[in-house]
């Protein structure tokens, strides 16, 4: 599909971080970067001729010029393709285009302190807001977690980060003290944290049981969308049927039907994607919807979501 | 559009606005059908609509230099008509480039930006005004860069963090409002500034408008029209001021109906800013008085239907109710109950000729 906006740019360096994660500096061509605020993430698009992705991934830093950004990605066990093309494929020179930005996980900018936990490449929103808050003269504490092996890769790229600020693990949080210093943090402090769902698990039962109050406590489930079973999807006003391969998502089939579906952060965690299911019973993979509301089965997130029925009417 | 170089206007007594047959022509007439109530009234900032208001990201009138004119006399008599709180510095920038950016883009005959790298050196030849500066740092500009370049814009201006799902009202410059006041909303929740207003909350407006807000994406602004009715052109219906403007509402009788009483139309519009991650939410306020609204036929009409069937809950909230029945009664002869389009659109390329003056 042709990509009708944006701001092109070209992969300018790739840098290998641990086996699976690679940082890419994208340059803008002909055009300037919008500026990006900390926590920001980047649709971008990119592929071959023949298959076209666009992934959303966390700026890690961007100059104030707006002629670089750079993102991490980690290679996914499972993917759809998209970080497996930027892994195998992609090298200086590939042409990706900037297709939006957007900020799901702002820190508190009225806060008095922040704690910040990582875990994997979860660690890509907070080379962002650690620098920021830095810069800022803010308060600030991060941990990441990491395997033995990996962490020099993390050592070298938090280098630039005062030592009292940052501490590195190599065993997961349980066993190293994690909750201990939780424990140790006053009333004002925000907590943020964003890794694999294990992680994330960990620490919001851990925030739960210390009384970390719901609204001092923010966090970025990064999620890439997984393939599953192909099923057709039919737009109530049209009556047009459209097929759902078990390689792409609801809402990219959409697209790639010329259908203009609403979107944001194509990872099923701020919600904008919603359509409502007229027929047929979705199955739900985002973060947004409430239980009661998977049951009802009333509203998909087209950007994760996928059907258990052949078919699935949208109100659309 | 045409734009005065020089402020012959006055926005005070002795009061003295014209508007021109193109003003009038593109004014953001807002009724879409022939009754109003509340509604989740959202649709994206695009560079086209219904009326010529509405093609610009901002829209620069002819009023423009009499309107910046009144704003620096409110902000010498009221400082803090202008707040920006110390977290929202970075918007403040946000600002300054959206408004710079698409004003000489857009404007390039009024004004102009050449930016190189952080240098920037930014024109605006309507008011007279050049500078260097170095963006990014606010020593290198005679005021605080929000202050400065809202100076040198139509309309006011609201800066939002967003936080706690929540957007919270900590910046702005405010100083055409329609009867509330920055200094009291500063630091408050969107629905704690919304509190006054009747029915919306119930309607779910509220929740609704809140929760698409939050969603707002950089480079894709959004807007809708608010309207209200005010006595004479006068941009600063604030409350701090109304022991000057409040009594003006009981000097309307049906021989000066159509001078005085004019229909406040604020296009507001919405924008994500880059930088910040706050929004920014702009009003700006159109006042036109009958007597220019009565040459297009299907406005007249339309703005009688609206008035006359009025839910008596908003007519109270807006501060009509002193005036409301001698505007209907003026506006009766004049509407044949014929079947209007609907959308604002005037659907006439001229304007009727002009009432008589009053004698
Ligand atoms: C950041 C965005 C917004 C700001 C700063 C804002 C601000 C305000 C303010 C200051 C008032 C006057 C309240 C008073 O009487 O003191 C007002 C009124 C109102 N607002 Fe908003 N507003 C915003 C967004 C919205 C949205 C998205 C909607 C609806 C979709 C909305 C609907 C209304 C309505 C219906 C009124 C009553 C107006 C009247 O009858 O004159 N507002 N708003
Ligand atoms: S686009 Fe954000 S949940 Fe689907």
């Amino acid at each position: 599909m042709v990509e009708r906006s944006g701001y092109l740019a070209v992969i300018a360096s790739v840098e290998v971080l641990t086996p699976t994660l690679r940082k890419f500096v994208l340059a803008a061509q002909g055009v300037r970067f919008p500026a990006v605020s900390a926590g920001s993430h980047v649709v971008l698009g990119f592929g071959s001729a023949a298959r076209r992705y666009k992934n959303a991934y966390s700026v890690v830093s961007a100059t104030p010029d707006g002629r670089e950004l750079s993102v991490i990605v980690r290679r996914a066990p499972q993917s759809r393709g998209g970080s497996a093309f930027l892994h195998d494929q992609a090298q200086d020179g590939t042409p990706v285009t900037v297709l939006s930005s957007a900020n799901l996980f702002p820190v508190s900018k009225t806060a008095k302190r922040h704690l910040l936990l990582s875990a994997g490449v979860g660690i890509t929103p907070f080379l962002a807001h650690a620098r920021t808050l830095e810069a800022e003269g803010a308060d600030y504490t991060l941990h990441h977690f990491c395997r033995p092996e990996e962490k020099p890769a993390f050592v070298t790229l938090l280098a630039d980060l005062p030592p009292g600020r940052v501490f590195i693990h190599d065993r997961p949080p349980e066993d190293a003290g994690m909750k201990h210093h939780m424990a140790e943090e006053g009333i004002a402090t925000h907590l943020y944290f964003c890794g694999p769902e294990g992680f994330m698990g960990w620490v919001e039962q851990a925030a739960a049981q210390l009384g970390f109050v719901a609204a001092k406590v923010h966090s970025e489930h990064f999620f890439v969308p997984e393939g599953g079973k192909p099923f057709t999807v039919v737009l109530a006003s049209s009556g047009q049927r459209i097929a759902v391969a078990g390689d792409e998502t609801l809402l990219e089939a959409l697209e790639n039907a010329g259908v203009d579906a609403p979107c944001m952060c194509r990872g099923g965690a701020c919600g904008a994607c919603a359509l409502e299911v007229m027929d047929g019973v979705p199955e739900h993979r985002d973060h947004v919807l409430t239980e009661q509301e998977k049951t009802e089965g009333r509203t998909i997130l087209t950007c994760v979501s996928r059907a258990r029925t052949d078919t699935l009417t949208l109100n659309l | 559009m045409t734009v005065q170089t020089s402020a012959r206007e006055s926005y005070r007594p002795p009061y003295q606005v014209t508007n021109s047959a193109e003003t009038i022509l593109r004014f953001p007439f807002p009724f879409p059908e022939d009754s109003y109530m509340y509604s989740m009234n959202v649709e994206p900032h695009i560079r086209s609509g219904p009326v010529a208001a509405m093609h610009n990201t901002f829209d620069i009138d002819e009023h423009y230099v009499a309107e910046c004119a009144e704003k620096a006399r409110i902000l010498q008599e009221d400082p803090k008509r202008c707040i920006v709180q110390p977290h929202m510095r970075a918007a403040e920038w946000d600002f300054v480039e959206l408004a710079m950016s698409s004003l000489s883009d857009q404007y390039p005959q009024h004004f102009s930006l050449r930016r190189e790298g952080q240098d920037w050196h930014w024109v605006n030849r309507l008011l007279g005004y050049e500078q260097s500066f170095v963006f990014g740092d606010a020593t290198t500009l005679p005021l605080p860069p929000f202050e400065y370049m809202a100076r040198q814009m139509q309309g006011d201006f609201t800066l939002h963090d967003q936080r706690e799902d929540d957007l919270w009202m900590d910046g702005g410059m405010v100083t055409a409002q329609a009867d509330w006041s920055l200094k009291f909303d500063l630091g408050m929740s969107f629905r704690q500034w919304h509190a006054p207003v009747p029915k919306a909350a119930e309607m779910g407006v509220f929740d609704r408008g809140l929760r698409f807000l939050l969603m707002l994406q950089h480079e894709k602004p959004v807007r809708r029209l608010n309207w209200t009715m005010t006595i004479n052109p006068r941009l600063d219906t604030s409350p701090e001021n109304f022991m000057v403007w409040g009594p003006d509402r009981a000097s309307v009788t049906p021989d000066n109906v159509a001078d005085k009483v004019h229909l406040r139309v604020e296009l507001q519009t919405l924008y994500r800013l880059p930088r910040s991650n706050a929004i920014l939410f702009s009003i700006r306020c159109y006042l036109m008085p009958l007597r220019d609204i009565m040459r297009v036929p299907k406005w007249r009409r339309r703005l009688h239907r609206v008035l006359r069937d009025l839910d008596p809950t908003l007519s109270s909230y807006k501060g009509l109710d002193l005036y409301r029945q001698t505007v209907v009664d003026f506006l009766a002869p004049y509407d044949d109950g014929a079947p209007l389009s609907s959308g604002i659109q005037p659907e006439v390329v001229q304007l009727e000729k002009a009432l008589a003056p009053a004698a």
